[in-house]
């Protein structure tokens, strides 16, 4: 740690977070500098939302030191030094926009806050000032994030934090946003964004740090800070677990499809998608929070109501969607009941005649052998099939919700997200598991937010933007993940000015 | 995003060790459930020895009975994370019904009893509808059809008393009606005990098998667990809720109709006093309001040791507000207990 801490901002030296036995940050060195918007990029998982968690003082290192303006600083105790600006504001809906900004201030006595001048400056300068007596909940989300960047301007926040804050904004929403992210850099305070929007990145920030495996890899500036360049150093190095199991197409050559949908349209999330898959088949959906990939995985479920024809073997329409395809959603605490031991959650989707007999009694001996069944042939790391569900890992939890829903055997299986914070190892099986139900004559399909994702476990990628789907690419065609992080960059933006048209 | 990242990293944290550990919980909680009945029994005959006879133990079951029949149906609603508060209202309304069917308007009690009971199932479908289908919370739903059925209880009644061995002038009652139907509750055996009892044990083998036994309370306890992942993995859980509520409902008006047979007088008011006892058996008996977690074995307890101590009590305490504030107590000191149970749990795996 040869570098000098920064006399005027944030420092971290050797910050080190573990959990249990996961390590989440293994020593990151970063200065956050007042006046400039840093970038902080990296994959899920990546110990990128514990750094963040880190700075805002959610956090305290387990390790190394933390620094502000040259002198030990713990956030824990200071908090309203930093203000997150979360995608989902962290507000009081019930609330007005003046008691949301002066809540948790008021001061001492018991007659009820007024709204004092200068809260009152800072809301006009936001464009709120109009607002002040609207309820939270009845206004817009670009109101809500202006309230909750005001509450903290008015409470002399030193630091500012935007997590993923406009992948709900419409695009003119979004750059009022940036209006007021650049104001704040300029009126001297650190900003930090943190975005999957590549573009975003190269626009607004000074400096872009990635972070990969829990340490910061590299701080792309200047020239080097591009779409292009931060998307290489997203993936690179990560692949070497992508080895990953042989696709055999062949084994399904000529056979028909095993989903199709035709003139597929949602509401407000997507229109016209006319996509298949065959057996044997796992096609990525990838596309930016907001872009319509996950609603419409989630339509395919029949979750989303959505019009067009879709075909599944030989059933079609709503009864298709409804029985043959399954569902397992990116949050574990969606799939898994917490009440069940590791045994039943496996077997919770099942009904007569796996685990129910006569009068539709439980065949307790059988759940007994099938549960144990499961965990072999699924990898669950597990002392015994009785123990509470919790009691596992993350990744090993993952691949209980996965299997539930493969008991359900459906033709078409759908994943959102279906690594997300899970360890590499758990990641390489749960991409075996995927691609064994593919291999008997199954379709699958996943939403993908990470490139390298797509590139270790599908066949094919269709890039969702802004509605639309693009003509898909073969994974099998790039020998490196770069290649493929570069083309799937390309198409997400060449469908940009489409819709801005 | 960042709350479930770290709650996936820290859950490596917890120890691997704990085979069936949820199992020797749900065992030391009723090991403990089942302690206390004992310790409370030995306390009174210490007190006052002459109570320790078995005439005595078959009016401590006599009096559980129907409260732990109503208990075992709100169990259920429970379990699937629902709450029903209007089971008493049943009960009252079964009795009543009956009553008025049976006694004023002469329709045989062959025909009025499962007339009483279909009414409860009607009731617990009205509930299950409102909840499942018009998204009302069961908690003010229930409130409100507690209301309702009490003032539809006062009209029925006309605010009258019946027995039936006593009816109303220019009313008969059939005297072999009348004793079959004071037969279904009559005392057998050399110490007396009531058939009531019988029934009691008989429907918690019923609802044990339902619920520990069967698909339906599998699937009950993981709606209960987690009614979101229920229903993205397509369980029924609508049906399931109404389902629980149905026979929440049946088995409150089979606890009525069976109180009468046994007392024998019905009054407008009566089952409203039992809400709340019935609540505190249930939760006493480990199940959890927030749904997921419930044993009849535990309800069971629960409601054994309420009825233990109500009768000890009232045999030797000075006064019925001993009962009350024995009761409140028990309540809060067995979720309190717990929650120190939870607490040790977590602190041993960590």
């Amino acid at each position: 740690m040869t570098t000098p801490v920064l006399e005027n901002g944030i420092s971290l030296r050797g910050v080190v977070k573990t959990y249990g036995a996961t390590l989440a940050l293994a020593g990151v060195d970063l200065d956050l500098k007042p006046g400039e918007v840093l970038g902080i990029a990296g994959p899920n998982g990546a110990g990128k939302s514990t750094l963040v968690r880190m700075i805002a003082g959610e956090e305290r290192p387990t390790l190394g030191k933390l620094t502000f303006d040259g002198r030990p600083w713990s956030p824990v105790d200071e908090w309203q030094a930093v203000a997150v600006v979360h995608q989902e504001p962290q507000l009081f809906p019930n609330l007005t926009i003046a008691e949301n900004v002066m809540v948790g201030r008021e001061n001492s006595g018991n007659s009820r806050p007024k709204l004092n001048p200068s809260d009152a400056a800072v809301m006009d300068a936001l464009g709120i000032g109009h607002l002040k007596d609207k309820a939270l909940e009845d206004c817009s989300l670009a109101t809500q994030q202006r309230t909750e960047i005001a509450r903290a301007v008015a409470r002399d926040s030193k630091v500012f934090l935007f997590d993923e804050p406009n992948s709900a904004l419409t695009a003119e929403e979004s750059d009022e946003l940036f209006r007021e992210i650049h104001q704040l850099a300029k009126s001297g305070q650190i900003v930090v964004l943190v975005t999957h929007r590549l573009a975003d990145f190269v626009a607004h920030c000074s400096r872009v740090a990635v972070v990969r495996d829990g340490k910061v890899r590299i701080i792309l500036e200047g020239d080097d800070l591009t779409e292009d360049g931060i998307a290489r150093q997203l993936v690179t190095e990560s692949v070497l677990s992508a080895s990953g199991p042989e696709r055999n197409r062949d084994k399904f050559a000529g056979a028909p499809d095993v989903f199709r949908t035709r003139g597929w349209t949602h509401p407000n999330a997507f229109s016209d998608i006319d996509l298949a898959g065959g057996p044997g088949e796992i096609v990525a959906l990838f596309g930016v929070e907001g872009s319509g990939a996950r609603e419409l995985l989630r339509s395919l479920a029949g979750l989303e109501k959505s019009t067009g024809s879709v075909e599944i073997g030989n059933l079609s329409g709503v009864e298709a969607l409804n029985k043959s395809t399954a569902y397992v959603p990116a949050t574990r605490q969606l799939s898994l009941y917490s009440n069940f031991s590791v045994g039943d959650n496996l077997l919770v989707r099942l009904g007569y005649p796996d685990i129910a007999g006569p009068g539709y009694m439980l065949k307790m001996r059988q759940m007994k052998v099938l549960a144990q069944s499961a965990v072999t042939r699924f990898l669950v790391k597990t002392g015994s099939t009785a123990q509470p569900i919790r009691s596992l890992s993350g990744g090993n939890q993952q691949k209980v919700a996965i299997a539930q829903a493969l008991h359900a055997a459906p033709k078409l299986l759908l994943l959102e997200e279906p690594t997300r914070g899970v360890d590499i190892h758990s990641k390489a099986e749960i991409y075996r598991l995927l691609r064994d139900y593919a291999d008997q004559g199954n379709s699958v399909v996943i939403f993908c937010t990470e490139v390298l994702e797509v590139f270790e476990a599908a066949d094919r990628v269709h890039v969702v933007a802004h509605g639309r789907l693009t003509p898909s690419l073969r994974i099998e065609d790039y020998d490196q993940v770069e290649q493929l992080a570069t083309d799937i960059m390309r198409l997400e933006q060449s469908s940009r000015p489409e819709a801005a048209a | 995003m960042t709350g479930t990242e770290s709650a996936q990293a820290a859950a490596p944290k917890q120890s691997m060790s704990g085979a069936g550990k949820a199992t020797i919980d749900v065992a030391l909680r009723l090991g403990g459930l089942f302690a206390a009945i004992v310790v409370v029994a030995i306390i009174f005959i210490i007190i006052n020895p002459n109570i320790a006879n078995l005439n005595m133990a078959g009016s401590v079951l006599r009096s559980m009975s129907s409260v732990a029949i109503m208990a075992l149906g709100l169990t259920l609603v429970i379990v699937v994370g629902e709450i029903d508060l209007s089971f008493g209202a049943i009960y009252g309304l079964a009795i009543n019904a009956l009553a008025v069917l049976w006694i004023v308007n002469g329709v045989p009690v062959y025909f009025a009893m499962p007339i009483a009971i279909l009414i409860g199932a009607l009731v617990g479908l009205f509930n299950g509808f409102l909840v499942t289908q018009l998204k009302i919370p069961s908690f003010i739903v229930t409130l409100g059809s507690y209301n309702l059925l009490y003032g539809v209880t006062l009209w029925v009644s006309n605010t009258a008393t019946y027995n039936p061995a006593y009816p109303p002038p220019g009313k008969t009652v059939p005297q072999g009606e009348l004793d079959f139907f004071v037969g279904l509750t009559q005392p057998i055996g050399p110490f007396r005990l009531s058939l009531e009892v019988i029934w009691m044990i008989g429907i918690a083998i019923v609802v044990g098998l339902l619920l520990h036994r069967s698909l339906f309370g599998f699937r009950l306890m993981a709606i209960g667990g987690n009614p979101t992942a229920a229903a993205l993995a397509r369980l029924p859980v609508r049906s399931y809720k109404v389902m629980a509520f149905v026979l929440c409902g049946v088995l409150a008006a089979i606890a009525g109709v069976l109180d009468f047979s046994f007392i024998q007088t019905s009054q407008p008011n009566t089952g409203l006093s039992a809400t709340f006892p019935v609540f505190a058996a249930v939760i006493i008996g480990g199940a959890s309001l927030s749904g997921g977690k419930g044993t009849v074995i535990g309800t069971l307890g629960g409601a054994l040791l309420l009825a233990e101590l109500q009768l000890g009590l009232s045999i030797l305490s000075p006064g019925a507000h001993v009962q009350q504030i024995f009761l409140g107590a028990v309540t809060i000191g067995a979720v309190a207990l717990d929650l120190f149970l939870t607490k040790l749990r977590k602190s041993r795996s960590a």
